[in-house]
């Protein structure tokens, strides 16, 4: 999408005034869908749409040897896969870098043992642990991939069920493990501190979160910010363009308020789903 | 003036140079470059150096991990040596799986590596058939100007001689070893090898020690790599034949140099410690 | 993993030896305790004092402009070379483009690294585009693109702050036009302290939570900043760990600071490089 100058005139003078062209203010967002366990065969997972961005997130887990350094943790992997059918640019090997930034950002927001606890996913020290698979496909982008990703991937590992072990055999070197036969005999893990990620764009004077495929084009710089409760667990600045040091202090006040306010709604929301709704593709 | 004409008709420039027996870099045809060793600057690897031949340079460092020892092999650890051309060296190499080259000189480097036997891969086994050493020895050359195969033998070797191991040992009984950080032994270096690489210039003259620019025009070139006052390993990849007399000259010039390169590693891990 | 025929390969298996030694390493807490009790790091320097910087330009004969810097034991390499035309794009841009990869040296780390690119090398390297893209006059670029290389020989903590400053010097050598002098600074974060230019260990140290009950405070994190110097733009930012706004906000600042103890050695190497141009 390319804008001429007098549209970006206009989206600049509506963030001046605070009344975004789809009447939003600054600090809103477009209304998000979620839905939860909508693939059979993964542990866990989550669909997302924020307005035109369509997010499905799998998880799928595997046994594991911990590394020889951390004897006492499981593993957590993110893969992103951008769908050529997303956007035209992702044709070819065009979504690549984006897809390794976006699983960089993530692995560097789940790193602090403060968002999320590998030691949980230990089974049986420096010999077995659970690794978690988090697969993530982008079906259609319409701005604002990082929030809608980590929305998604925080939905998606509420969602997820690791099964419960009944005994450890241990035989020399040889462990051996037995999994709970009855498949509702499972653990949830624990994501309250897990991370989501806000947009903060700067357009204008002002900053904005949830910019949509126009706003972006008139943003000078943007952050991308990680809150996990009031902290933060990844803060990186995308795309071209600098910031000055004062901006970017404002640009992450108003993500940490904006961040906190969307997880409680997120956390709200995931407590209110029961296993019994319907379900199927956003139905 | 001089640099138009050069990048025109580099052929030609040369030529004009080598007719009064100088070389453009003003080196006379069998003078060698100065060469600089360094070793141990680099505190992560378990020995490290730095050679620089002119502006070519190459670093080596030698990392040493514990793996079991092959079932044909009982009692043989490993040495893995692997050159890089990175891509910071020259513009000529891309980011990715090594190029054709540095597959040539990494398997170079393990023949001369092999053939000099400098290392005695039966001291490098812990307990046979249970534990071994093996050396990961990085070949990464930062600056690519010609003479390659003689940075990285020196390299490698003065990189071997300071390579040091912890102590560790072994209980069979109980399948566990116990490595000892404090206590590190140097490693054994049987030989000392030494490269010399000289290039065949319009079929006739030879040049010592060439650059990149003389390798490129050259119509061939021919490595030897002594050890011990014997030859060790001859590289001619094809190109302008050369009779017995220039052969047997270029064979007398490396036994000289090595003796000065011998010297010169000497003095460097000296300075070192 | 498949086998790598490009290259002569090892045992199937090995691991490093120190997995074996008697456990007489200080743990990242005590490491902490003393450096906090002393008000000292262990190299005798204060909080936030960077540590000594040797930049050199012209490293490497063969590229178009190069870079070696030395921040204490960490000794990086970058080369910048002449602008090519956009490999396998069809279309014309009218911005150039900087590739860029970093890399860590097999034997540059404690433990060994592989010769492909990690993914944390993937992230240093988009950080490191992200950071010179802003400080790169693109727009006098069409249709070409800038590769720059840089190469961790010995990594004891900061090289990606090394890299990006070498890397500024090495494209004003290679004639790459630019808005400002780049300059970039880490600072560690534990327990409120605000460790500049740290090294491995303190790198470590500032990556792991502290468990025992003294330690009430949670921050704990890396940030890394890129600064264009005339402008007091921050070109790049990035931070990860576990870090409150207050700490933030005084880290950025801590960080700005650093930066400009910086400029005035980017400033001289710069001098340097051009009276001995107009010498010769």
């Amino acid at each position: 999408m390319s804008l001429c100058d007098a549209e970006k005139t206009f989206i600049l003078h509506g963030v001046a005034e605070n009344f975004r062209s789809d009447g939003r203010d600054r600090e809103g967002y477009r209304p998000i869908e979620i839905e939860t366990d909508i693939v059979q065969h993964a542990f866990g997972s989550a669909r997302l749409r924020l307005a035109n961005t369509d997010i499905l997130v799998a998880v799928k887990i595997e046994v594991d040897t911990p590394l020889p350094e951390r004897p006492f943790e499981g593993k957590i992997e993110f893969f992103v896969d951008c769908s050529a059918n997303a956007t035209p640019d992702f044709e070819g090997r065009g979504g690549e870098t984006l897809a390794i930034e976006l699983s960089n950002i993530l692995a560097s927001a789940y790193k602090s043992p403060k968002t999320f606890n590998l030691k949980k996913l230990c089974i049986l020290k420096g010999k077995k642990c659970w690794k978690l698979y988090v697969d993530i496909l982008i079906l259609e982008c319409g701005g604002n991939l990082f929030d809608a990703v980590s929305l998604a991937v925080k939905a998606a590992l509420f969602n997820t069920k690791v099964p419960l072990i009944k005994s450890v055999n241990i035989d020399g070197d040889n462990v051996e493990l037995d999994v709970s036969d009855n498949v509702f005999d499972c653990e949830r893990l624990d994501v309250t501190n897990a991370p989501v990620m806000v947009t903060v764009c700067k357009i204008g004077d002002n900053c904005v979160v949830d910019p949509n495929l126009a706003e972006e084009q008139c943003s000078v710089g943007s952050i991308v910010v990680a809150i996990s409760q009031e902290y933060f667990s990844t803060v990186t600045s995308i795309g071209i363009g600098s910031l000055h040091a004062q901006t970017l202090c404002s640009s992450l006040e108003l993500g940490q308020k904006v961040g906190i306010r969307l997880n409680e709604a997120l956390m709200d929301t995931l407590s209110h789903i029961t296993s019994d709704q319907d379900f199927g593709f956003l139905k | 003036m001089a640099e138009q004409y050069k990048s025109l008709h580099p052929a030609k420039y040369y030529r004009d140079h080598l007719k009064h027996d100088i070389r453009p870099d003003g080196r006379e045809l069998s003078d060698f470059r100065p060469v600089v060793i360094n070793v141990g600057s680099i505190k992560t690897a378990d020995g490290s150096s730095i050679v620089k031949i002119g502006n070519t340079t190459v670093v080596c460092g030698i990392k040493a991990e514990i793996s079991r020892p092959k079932a044909d092999a009982a009692t043989k650890g490993f040495l893995v040596p692997n050159v890089e051309l990175s891509p910071v060296c020259s513009s000529k190499f891309k980011p990715g799986p090594p190029s054709d080259q540095a597959q040539v000189l990494t398997q170079i480097i393990a023949d001369i590596v092999g053939n000099s036997q400098c290392i005695n891969l039966e001291e490098l086994c812990i307990f046979p058939d249970k534990i071994a050493w093996c050396l990961y020895a990085d070949l990464i050359c930062i600056d690519y100007d010609g003479s390659l195969i003689d940075a990285c033998a020196l390299a490698l070797i003065s990189c071997l001689k300071v390579v040091s191991l912890p102590e560790v040992s072994y209980d069979p009984s109980l399948d566990k070893q116990q490595v000892n950080l404090e206590k590190r032994t140097p490693i054994n270096v049987n030989s000392v090898f030494v490269s010399t690489t000289f290039a065949i210039f319009d079929d006739k003259l030879i040049l010592a020690d060439p650059t990149v620019e003389e390798e490129n025009l050259c119509t061939g070139t021919l490595t030897i790599v002594t050890c011990n006052d014997e030859l060790c390993y001859v590289h001619k990849p094809g190109g302008s034949p050369l009779v017995d007399e220039q052969m047997s000259d270029c064979i007398e010039k490396c036994m000289n140099r090595s003796n000065s390169i011998k010297k010169l590693i000497k003095t460097a891990i000296l300075e070192n410690i | 993993m498949p086998v790598d025929h490009k290259r002569i390969n090892g045992p199937e298996e090995s691991v490093p030896y120190e997995l074996f030694a008697r456990l007489s390493g200080l743990t990242s807490e005590k490491a902490f305790e003393q450096l906090y009790k002393a008000g000292k790091r262990s190299d005798g320097r204060e909080f936030e004092e960077h540590r000594k910087i040797f930049l050199k330009n012209g490293a490497v004969s063969q590229a178009k402009g190069s870079a070696y810097i030395e921040m204490g034991q960490t000794k990086v390499i970058v080369s910048v070379f002449d602008p090519r035309e956009i490999p396998n794009r069809s279309d014309y841009s009218l911005k150039g483009e900087l590739y860029c990869e970093f890399k860590f040296a097999p034997f540059s780390c404690a433990k060994r690294r592989l010769h492909q690119q990690d993914n944390e090398e993937k992230q240093y390297s988009c950080i490191m585009k992200k950071a010179l893209e802003s400080a790169v006059c693109l727009h006098e670029l069409p249709n070409f693109q800038v590769d720059i290389y840089a190469l961790v020989m010995h990594n004891d903590g900061s090289a990606l702050s090394a890299a990006i400053t070498a890397a500024g010097v090495a494209l004003v050598e290679a004639g790459v036009p630019m808005y400002d002098i780049i300059t970039s600074v880490t600072v560690g974060i534990q327990q409120g302290v605000k460790l500049v230019d740290p090294d491995s260990l303190e790198e470590q140290m500032c990556q792991v939570q502290f468990l025992s009950e003294k330690y009430q405070d949670n921050n704990h994190g890396l940030l890394i900043i890129s600064k264009l110097h005339t402008q007091e733009q921050l070109c790049q930012f990035y931070q990860n760990g576990y870090v409150s706004l207050e700490v933030l906000k005084s880290g950025l600042e801590v960080l700005s600071k650093t930066c400009e103890v910086i400029v005035p050695l980017v400033q001289k190497c710069l001098i340097k490089h051009i009276t001995n141009g107009i010498k010769s």
